[in-house]
Parts: structure tokens; sequence; C-alpha cells
């Protein structure tokens, strides 16, 4: 494998060398990672394989020398509304509970619609949903964060780890990720679930993580891999500085904005994996999450007696709280590829101009970026969204 | 050759490790499978002498064996194409129950993905083609759709078109009242089948579909500002061939790596949503397994899923070190 | 470009191509040749529910776990039919009488004559004999079994066998000695095409349903209802959609909202209540048990400070019965409960009872409430199985009410498997559970099973097949009035044997009884009559009841 650096090497210079860094730093975008793609990449069997040779001739263009803010989205319409969704659920989630009922009290008539008393009505014991809604919120929102937190932090040591120092470490560590990354998930899951003598919460959790970091470690790895022939990583290199060192220094800040799409996409995953885990009957036992009530529901029929103030709000907090951190991950998406964000306000300001009867001259504005195939969110997302409902 | 003998190695490997894993799993769970058997089968009714003592005997032969040994006569059998009988649906061998499972699943699933993805994508350039227009208004939408949980998406459909209006089948993946004996070979059955498939069709293409839009559109954009593009429109060709000819293609070209590895994950199914629907398929016949503790047939489809997952990724391994040469050198 | 897209052509082609062919050799699969099509809805076919889940495998082997509900009753017939229901008399089927011996340790029983095998062979003494006394069947304290003359048969036991009658004569599955001879592993058959007495022959199966069709020369007259299409059904959401779209006749099984159902007069209900729900407490501190319910004052005040009242209508909706703490049925069994003791549980709570009960006892109330006895406080963990939201709402009920008793119960949910390995092995405190009902108008197998300390093992030893006396409790007079009973047939004998049970057990609870749970029962009365009802219990009404149902079947007619 010791070849190997000089390959990549071979593949990514000269695609950065063309760069037009000018153009993007004018544009007032850090220039700072192009990446091949928020989401886990498209979890090909391996590293070797197209989605992952995509990835790797991806360009990585200089380092972001400049502060964090640089980094940070800028506003846009999805943005907002990203952030007006999720920073609501979770808030909802933190201080619902302490003003509803206890969700586990029955002493209110059973299934009630919702009124003044009850916002979202009552279940088949008389709990009050809306209580419900609440625990559920503050379950399904700690178990989708610890699982996304443990497989963002495996993905980063297999990736990372793998892509940075490669040899028979790389050799080893790619053939664990790519192991897991084959082995279908939500049967995995399911199977491990139905061995577990008692299921928290929190085993829950750590199971989900456990089995879904293999996606993105393949695309950390194969970013690593590009980054560790960067010339500034080789000047550290030589400078004497210690592996561990680059890597936290000089290498993790680069990916910081992919790091953080991915574990909201994780997030989202873990979430959407409860949810069927529990309407299966193999969710947490002993605690409210959206998913336990939808099994809830479902099992007592609140579908086909039309109690739709039971089933119709878990379901939707899930599909909202997806909605609000795939469109923040979209414009983290604008920031690694600045194109996405660029090209469509581009476009608009022509139509604008035309329509003021202006001859603008920036008929085609868009920064003309180098990279030849980018942003490979596709197959990632509609495929590991795919393994998780299988 | 060197690239094709890696990937051979590793699959080969792989396929150890969740053959492996898929016999260790299940022995390793707590409880002794026949105790939980006998209980389940005392919950449904009455368990008469007789049925105790045949219960003692299916499950009696295997547990005096070491569990190595059971490993190798597991590999010995699996070699031998022998993946064991079911417990819970005794007599039947679990490769006729997987065999009659399988093709409900890789039709229903597979075509799903397909319309989907071709939904997705036709769609996804077209929301990249009108780029910074109200379309861009879709992709809050299809984020939403994208979120959206699989079995609750089903769960609604059923009480809406299936028990309130009626216009669709609760369960099953054809009208077994018409076709009390089983599948036929007719057009009636075809048709029958057709009109059940509807809905869990309609299911995963409407959650599956937000993810394929999404990722095109991006692509779209981003193949969109290419100097080639720029060269194209300079050129005058005329905008539905710039459309079609250069942007869709290349932009497409990232989405089709996503989709052939999601038809391997076709066979795994969709778990939670053959649940639903009572749908004849792989996804189901798991759930079963698991539930009851039935490890021969958890064991059978855990192997095809694997197996399938597997096959695809080599077949695109090879296809891809084929098409693009690069692949085969880039470790 | 090009590449791929003949790329994705290929695999969409593979994907179908593998598809059809395996559709094909699906299609191969299927059940026998019968009149294809011909059934559908409205033309007097009855579609039942009875528990299947697809898909299904044909099976009609009444010895194996797996067979299919159509052949027990259906199919295959026992000698005499216990309901269940009802405190009445067996009713003869293929058998016309029986007789045992003063001594309970022979019985003889008379035969009907003139029925035939639906193979057209007739049904004779031999093949009784070969029933009892095959591999698979023989009971252990059979002896032997004898053909007298062609219409009786001697069976001969090692010991007193009253308390076997059901088994012998009830559960007993007659099968033709023609057929099962010739089977070598009678464990694995599966019997496609089964030959039995019964009232209906298999007519074919799929995975998704089976169907049965009339015998024309049923020994009790063919049946009224033609056929009757079994159907594989995953979930009980889905099966109460198809009940309440006329697609499913008749099914027995759990619903909330039994009205919803019933409301537009097509479907007619009953509800049977026959197994016993509990709380499990680990009784026996010699059989290694441990925790505060371990005092008998403890679960005595338990058993004061439950409301069953509120337990019934709020997490069993008002479904469940009243339990007698005899464990005997209330209504069916009223002749066994002894008048020495309470008849039926308490309904409502008494906290204050509760409060004398444990500080007669010693326990003194703590500064948050809770009792405590040196030093120790009474708290106890109260385990139920996760998505048995019934049992759990119960579970939580208990815990607020034994709060205001003065008693800490912390409601926790567990796996099913983890509820069954700690009922196997003693490790709990309480437990939300069943007890299995008994199939007769005798409350005695509850006593046996679930009470003698012969069917016990200490605290972290599993339970062997057959023993049910989680508790782990053992009590020599309750053993010996047990034993007693098994010994005689006299009825004043065993009420004797049974008052003395009785006294013991409902002081010392091991089990705390709650509820009797529901068993619900739907069925098409607009399409067909003679269906069970509350006023003509002829027989346990659930689609799934093994013989019942068969004498449902053969009961009830299509309308006119």
């Amino acid at each position: 494998m010791a070849d190997d650096d000089i390959r990549t090497r071979e593949f990514v210079t000269p695609a950065t060398s063309s760069s037009p860094v000018a153009e993007a730093v004018a544009d007032g975008i850090a220039p700072s990672i192009r990446t091949d793609g928020l989401v886990p990449d498209v979890p090909a069997s391996d590293g070797d394989v197209p989605s992952a040779a995509l990835a790797a001739d991806a360009p990585v263009t200089a380092p972001p020398r400049r502060g964090f803010r640089e980094m940070l989205p800028r506003r846009s319409g999805k943005l907002v509304v990203g952030l007006v969704l999720t920073i609501g659920i979770v808030l909802f989630a933190v201080i619902a509970p302490f003003v509803t009922q206890d969700p586990w009290n029955y002493d209110n008539p059973v299934f009630e619609p919702p009124s003044a008393a009850h916002l979202l009505g009552t279940n088949n014991l008389g709990a009050d949903l809306f209580a419900q809604l609440a625990e559920g919120a503050a379950g399904s929102l700690t178990v989708g964060l610890v699982a996304g937190a443990i497989a963002v932090v495996l993905s980063l040591f297999f990736g990372i780890v793998a892509g940075y120092v490669g040899g028979w470490t790389d050799e080893g560590l790619s053939l664990v990720t790519n192991v897991m990354l084959v082995i279908p998930g939500l049967p995995l899951v399911i199977v491990i679930a139905s061995y577990m003598e008692s299921r928290s919460m929190w085993i829950i959790a750590v199971v989900l993580g456990l089995t879904s970091w293999a996606g993105s470690a393949i695309v950390l790895r194969s970013q690593a891999k590009s980054l560790r022939s960067r010339d500034y990583v080789a000047a550290s290199r030589v400078a004497g500085e210690k592996p561990l060192r680059i890597i936290t220094v000089e290498i993790l800040p680069n990916l910081l904005p992919l790091l953080a799409a991915q574990f909201l996409f994780a997030v989202v995953l873990a979430i959407l994996a409860e949810a069927g885990l529990s309407y299966l009957g193999l969710g947490p036992s002993g605690a409210i999450t959206w998913g336990t009530m939808l099994n809830q529901a479902s099992q007592h029929n609140a579908f086909t007696i039309g109690a739709w103030w039971w089933f119709v709000p878990p379901g939707l907090m899930i599909a909202l709280f997806g909605c609000g951190l795939s469109l923040i991950n979209f414009s983290i998406d604008e920031i690694i590829n600045p194109k996405l964000r660029t090209a469509p306000a581009a476009v608009k300001s022509v139509r604008q101009a035309r329509k003021a009867q202006v001859r603008g001259e920036g008929a085609h504005p868009a920064p003309a970026q180098d990279a030849p195939v980018d942003g490979d969110d596709t197959g990632g997302n509609a495929l590991e969204k795919e393994r998780v409902n299988a | 050759m060197k690239y094709y003998a890696r990937r051979l190695t590793f699959y080969v490997i792989t396929l150890w490790a969740a053959i492996s894993l898929n016999f260790f799993i299940p022995r390793l769970m707590p409880g002794n499978a026949e105790d939980i058997f006998r209980a389940k089968m005392a919950r449904k009714g009455e368990l008469t002498p007789a049925m105790e003592k045949s219960i003692q005997l299916l499950f009696g032969s295997d547990d005096q064996s070491s569990l190595w040994d059971q490993y190798l006569r597991y590999w010995n059998n699996l070699l031998h194409g022998d993946l064991g009988t079911s417990i819970t649906k005794f007599p039947a061998p679990v490769s006729e129950l997987i065999g009659q499972a399988l093709p409900w699943t890789i039709v229903l699933v597979g075509l799903a993905t397909v319309l989907s993805f071709v939904i997705g994508i036709s769609l996804g350039a077209w929301v990249g083609w009108r780029r910074g227009t109200w379309v861009d208004g879709i992709i809050p939408a299809s984020t939403l759709l994208q979120s959206v949980p699989y079995f609750w998406l089903a769960l609604i459909l059923i009480a809406v078109f299936s028990v309130n209006l009626a216009w669709f089948p609760i369960i099953g993946g054809y009208d077994t009242f018409m076709f009390p004996d089983g599948p036929v070979a007719t057009w009636e059955f075809f048709s029958s089948a057709v009109y059940h498939g509807f809905l869990p069709a309609l299911t995963i293409v409407l959650s599956s579909v937000g993810g394929w839009l999404l990722g095109m559109r991006n692509m779209m954009v981003s193949t969109l500002s290419e100097d080639y593009i720029t060269t194209a429109e300079a050129k005058g060709l005329r905008p539905f061939r710039v459309l079609t000819t250069y942007a869709t293609r290349n932009a497409a070209l990232p989405s089709l790596a996503g989709f052939s590895v999601s038809l391997g994950f076709v066979v795994a199914g969709s778990i939670v949503m053959e649940q639903v629907f009572t749908y004849p398929g792989v996804g189901k016949l798991m759930i079963n397994a698991v539930q009851d503790k039935d490890f021969a047939l958890m064991q059978g489809v855990f192997l095809v899923i694997t197996v399938t997952v597997l096959a695809a990724n080599f077949l695109m391994d090879l296809l891809y070190g084929f098409i693009d040469p690069r692949a085969r050198h880039n470790g | 470009m090009i590449r791929s897209k003949g790329r994705t052509r290929l695999l969409t082609a593979v994907a179908l191509a593998s598809g059809l062919t395996l559709l094909a050799t699906g299609c191969g699969s299927s059940g026998d040749d019968g009149d294809k099509g011909s059934a559908s809805k409205g033309d007097g076919v009855l579609t039942v529910w009875a528990g299947s889940q697809t898909p299904i495998v044909a099976n009609f082997n009444p010895y194996a776990p797996t067979v299919l509900h159509a052949a027990l009753g259906g199919v295959y017939e026992t000698l005499f039919y216990y309901n269940k229901a009802s405190a009445e008399a067996p009713t003869p089927m293929l058998g016309e009488s029986f007789e045992f011996n003063e001594d309970g340790t022979e019985l003889t029983i008379t035969i009907r004559e003139g029925v035939t095998w639906n193979d057209g062979k007739p049904f004779t003494a031999e093949d009784v004999v070969w029933s009892f006394t095959n591999d698979t069947s023989k009971p252990e304290y059979l002896a032997s079994a004898e053909v007298v003359d062609p219409t009786t048969v001697k069976l001969t036991f090692t010991g007193p066998q009253f308390t076997n009658e059901f088994a012998l004569l009830g559960a007993s599955w007659m099968v033709p000695q023609h057929v099962w001879k010739d089977v070598p592993d009678p464990v694995t058959f599966a019997n496609e095409a089964p030959v039995g007495t019964g009232p209906y022959t298999v007519q074919s199966t799929s995975d998704a349903s089976y169907t049965i069709v009339a015998n024309p020369d049923y020994w009790g007259g063919a049946p009224a209802v033609e056929k009757v299409q079994y159907l594989g059904i995953d979930a009980n959401t889905s099966a109460e959609s198809l009940l309440k779209t006329g697609k499913v006749d008749w099914a027995g099984m759990f619903v909330a909202d039994p009205d919803a159902l019933t409301a537009d007069g097509r479907l007619g209900y009953i509800n049977t209540p026959q197994d016993p729900t509990v709380l499990y407490t680990c009784a026996n501190v010699d059989a290694g048990c441990a925790g505060a319910q371990t005092d008998v004052a403890v679960r005595q005040a338990l058993n004061v400070a439950i409301d069953r009242g509120v337990i019934n209508e709020k997490a069993f909706v008002g479904l469940a019965g009243e339990i007698s703490p005899t464990f005997a049925l209330l209504g069916r069994d009223d002749k066994w409960i002894s008048p020495d003791v309470e008849k039926v549980s308490p309904q409502e709570a008494n906290a204050a009872e509760a409060g004398k009960i444990l500080e007669a006892a010693g326990y003194t109330k703590g500064g948050d409430g809770i009792y405590e006895k040196d030093g120790k406080k009474v708290e106890l963990t109260l385990t139920s199985v996760e998505g048995w939201s019934d049992y759990n709402a119960a579970a939580e009920l208990i815990a607020a009410q034994a709060k205001a008793a003065g008693i800490a119960v912390t409601a926790s949910t567990v796996t099913w498997d983890e509820f069954s390995d700690s009922r196997q092995t003693g490790s709990f405190e309480l437990i939300m559970g069943g007890v299995v009902g008994t199939s007769v108008a005798d409350p005695f197998q509850i006593y046996r099973d679930w009470f003698s300390g012969e069917y016990t093992q200490p605290v972290g030893t599993q339970l062997e097949s057959g023993e049910w006396n989680f508790s782990r409790y053992s009590n020599p007079t309750v053993d010996a009035a047990v034993n007693a009973a098994a010994a005689t047939n006299d009825e004043a004998a065993k009420k004797a044997a049974y008052a003395t049970i009785q006294t013991e057990i409902t002081r010392d609870l091991p089990y705390i009884p709650l509820v009797i749970n529901a068993t619900q029962t739907f069925f098409d009365q607009k399409d067909f009559t003679g269906w069970p009802t509350e006023g003509d219990l002829y027989a346990f009404p659930p689609s799934w009841g093994s013989v019942s149902a068969g004498v449902v079947l053969s009961t009830i007619k299509p309308t006119e």
C-alpha cells in the first residue's frame, strides 16, 4: 500500500491546480472544503468502488485559514425554516415535559378528541397525548443524538485513521467498515434487538449508532486520504508533528461541515430506525418515544377508528424534525459546494435583470468550479434511508 | 488483476463474517427456544400432551452437540444448500419459504425502487434545470417526504384508502378470496397482484423519491455551472438538448451508483412495510422468524439478504472496474 | 454515459428476470387443484381468522405444534366434547359413554357405531386403541389399551387418573390406524390430506389461506356451511379492518372497542372471559425468593389495596370479568367454591385495611408514607411485558393504588424473553401475568399445576415442561389436598379437598388475583345463524378453540 499515496497525490494534485480560488473567495465564502457530498456517501462496497473513487478525485482545495464563522451557513429561507423546525422541536422536547401532565397518568377519560384540557386528546387508557408527545420528543431526540454521536465518532475513527495512516491499518479498518456496510442494517438491528433481554432507550441508541457509521466512514476515509497529500499537511509532517496532532489540528477542522452534515443525517436515520423498531415491538421498553407512541396507536387500531390525534402527531413530528435537519443539511451542502447556492441565485438575478429590461453582464455568473462530479449525496441519502426503512 | 483478487478476497471474508454472525447471534440469545415456543403455543390455545411431546422431539435433537460442532454442521448444511426446517412453519423447509417470498419482494420492492429512482431523477433534473425559480419550493416538501416514516405512511394509506374508502385491499399480495388455492398463472391473478401491490409500492415510492430528487437536483445545479454547459449554451444549442444530452446525463452518474447499490438492498425489502400490509415477502418472513425465535428461518432470511447485497455490490465492482479504470487503482 | 444507461437497463432486467423466475417457482408450490376462483364473498363461504399468520404452511397433523386450526375439531375429533364455557356434562362425539372403575385405574369407553373416516373406511375400536398407544400420543401413565369388543375400549393406568379425564377423552385426537401405522415419523408428518372423522375435509392450502369443505358423510349429518376459508393475517389491526369491511366472518381476538365493530348489526359479539390475570409473587423464601413480597402480610395488604374495578375499567376497557380468589371460574365453577372463603376478590381498594394488616404484622409507616419493618421499606418492582399495553396500564394503576396504601411499587416493562426467563427461574418480585384457565368446569388443574409444591423448582432452576408454579409456593396442606382430590371421583370428597386448598391459597395469595381476561369473539350474524350466544353457550365461541370450533362449524347455518 506504500505506493498508494503517490497515486492519490497524482490524482488529486492536477485537479486542484486549476481551482479558481480567488473567485470563490471573492464570493464571500471560505473556499474551504470541497467535499464530495454531505451525507454518508453511497455506501458502495469499498473505497475502491466508483462512488468513493469519485469522492477521492473530488479536489480538496486550499485549507481554510480563517475563522470558524466563515464556515457557518449563510442565511437563506431554507436554513431559517430548517433551524426554526429543529430548534422548535428541541425546545418542545426540553420544555414541554415540565408543563404537561404526567404522560403515564391514566386518570383522564379515554379516547378524548383534542380539547382545551387535552391539546391532543387522550389514548385508550386516558393518557394525555400532548404529554406523551412531549415525553416522546425527549425520548426520540435522545436516541437520535446518542446514536448520531456514536456513529460520527466511529466513522471518524474508522474513516480518518484509516485514511490518514494508510497501510495495513487502512486495510484492516477498511475491511471492517466494508463488512459493516454490506451487512444489511435494519435486519441486523432487528436481530440484535430481539437478542437483548432488556432494551432501554440507551441500549437501542447504542445499537443504532454501532450499526450505522460505515457509510460516512467511507466518505471520511477518502477525504482524509486526499487531505493527507495536501502541502500544508505534508509540511506539518515534515516539521515533525505527531499524527494525532495533525489529524486533530490540520485535518479535522476541514472536515467539520462534512461531519456536521453527517451527524445531522445520522440523527434523522436513528430516529426513523427507532420508530421502525418500535413499530415492530422491538423498541425501547419502559420509555416513551414517537416510535412507541405509533406502535401503541397501531396496536389499538387508532388508524381504523379514526383517532387521528393519536397517530398523526408523532409521525408528523418525525417527518418535521427530519425535514428541519435535512434543510440545515442542505444549507451546509451549499457551503461545501457553493455552486448550489450561487447558481440558482445567479439564475434568479439574471431573470430579474431581464425582467427589469436591463442587460446584465452576468449572464452566466456562476463561478465555474473545477469539481467534475461533486455533491454526491444522491445515492447516500436515498440509500441510507432505504436501509433504515428496509 | 490484483484489483479483482483483492475485491474477491474482500467478498469472501465478508461472506464468512456475515454467515458466522448469522449463526452465532441467534444462538447466543438468552432464553430457551423450546420454552419460548411452548409458552407461545400455550397462549394460542390448549397444548395437548401429544403436542408437548412433539415439541420436545422437535427441539430436543440438536441440543446435545457443542456450539462448535453445530457451527461446522451449519456450514456443511449450507454448502449442501440445506437451510434447515422452520420450526414455526413446520414442516416447511426454509429454502421453500424464502423461495415463495422472494419473488413478491423482488418484484414489488424492485419495481418501486426503479420507479422512485426514475421519478426522482426526472423531477430532480427538472427542478435543477429550473433552479432559482418557484420550483425550488419543492425542496422543503421533498425533505419532508424523505423524513416520513415508511410504516406510518403505510398505515395512513391503509386507513384512508383501504378501510374508509375501500378502494384498495387491506392485506396480502393477491386476492385470496378469489384465489383460495394460491397463485395461478392467469391474467386475473396478475391484475389482482398489481392491485394489491399498488399501495405498498406507493408507500415506497413516496417515501424514497425525495432523496433521489434532492440529490439529482443538487447534481444538476453543479453540473449546469460547468464550463462545457456554458460552451454548449454559447454554441446556441437548444435548451432542451442541453438539459437532456449534456446536463442530465452527467448529473445522473453518481445517482446511478447509489441506485445500483439500492437495488442490492431490494431483497432486504421493506421489512416494516411488508408487516403493515401483510405482504408475503421476505421482510415479513424475517419479522415472523425474529418474533418466534425461529433460528433456521431467521438465519436463512438473513443469509439471503446478505448474499444479495454482496452480489449486487460485487457486480457493481466488476462493472465499474470495467467502466472506470481509475477505480481499479484507487485504494 | 451510454454504458451507464446500459448498465441500469441490465440491472433492471436482471432484477425483473430473477423475480419472474422465482415467481414461477412460487406458483408451483401451491396446494392441490380445486375449483379455482369460485370462492368469493356472499356465496355462502365462511371466512375465518383463527390467528394463523402468513405464510401458511399445510400441516394438518394433530400431533404437530404448528398444526392448522381447522384440523382440530374440523377434521379430527375427540371422543367427547368438554365445553369449557359451561358446566354441563361432556357431549358424546366419537365416544358414546365412558366409565372409570372404582379407584380410577381403568377407563372403559363405548364408541359410536357407524362412523366412517373421510376416506370411506370405518372407524373402529382398533383406531381408538392406536390413537392412545402410538408413540406420539401415548401418555406415560397409560399401562395398556385393549379392544374389549368392536364398540368398547378399555384403558388401564398405572394409578388413579380421574384428573386426566379431559386429557384422555376431550383432548386425545382419534386418528386412523390404517393411515398412521405407515407414517415413519408422526412428529414431522405434515399430513396435507388428512383422513379424519370430522365435519370437514381439507380442500386446498395456499400461502395466504386454506379452505375446508363439508364432509357429506359426517356422522352428525353434513354441515350446512359448505365451504370455510381460513385466512392468514399478520396483525390484529388488519384483522380488525377486515372484520369491519366484511371480509372476515368469524374471529376470536381482542378488540378494545367492540361496539364500533358491531354497530351496523352485521357482526355479533360475545365475550367469554376464561383466563385469570394475576400478580405472580415470588412467595417462597425457602425456595430462594427474596423481597418484601415473601411476607404474606405484604401480599395480603396488596390484595386489598388494589382497586380491581378501576383496573378493569381503565386497563381492560371494562371487558374483563371478576375473579374469584379460589381460581374457580365464576359462574361455571361456582359449585366448587367453598362457602368458607371469599367468593369474589374485592373490587374496591381499601387502603385502611391494608394498613391494618401491615401494622398487625409489625410494619410502621415511615415519613414518606411507605411502611417499613426493621428499617426495610416495603418496596417492590412489578414487571409487565413491553407492548402488552393492558398489562402495562394495569401495572401503572396498581403502582398508584399501592402507594396510596403505603406500599412502594415500581412498575417497569420488560421484553417478553426477560419476562419468560424471570418467571421460569423465579428471579422476580412481582409480575403481571396470566394463569391458564381450565378446559373443564373444575379448577383442579390450576391447583395442581400452579399451586402444588411438586410443580415447582427452587429459584434459579428453570421450571420443567408442564410445571407452572412460578411463585415457588409450597404448602404441604395444599399438596396433600391436591393428591387427595386427584385420587377420587367423589364430588363431596373433592369439594372437601378443594375447600382446604382454597382456605390456604386465599390466605397465602402466592398469586394475587386481579381479573379474568376477556375472550372476545366476533361473528357474522347476518349471513350465518346458530352461533353460540350468552343464552346458549353450546360451545366455546372463539374461532381458535380446539374441538369447540368444529362443534360451532357443524352447528351454524347460512341464512336463507
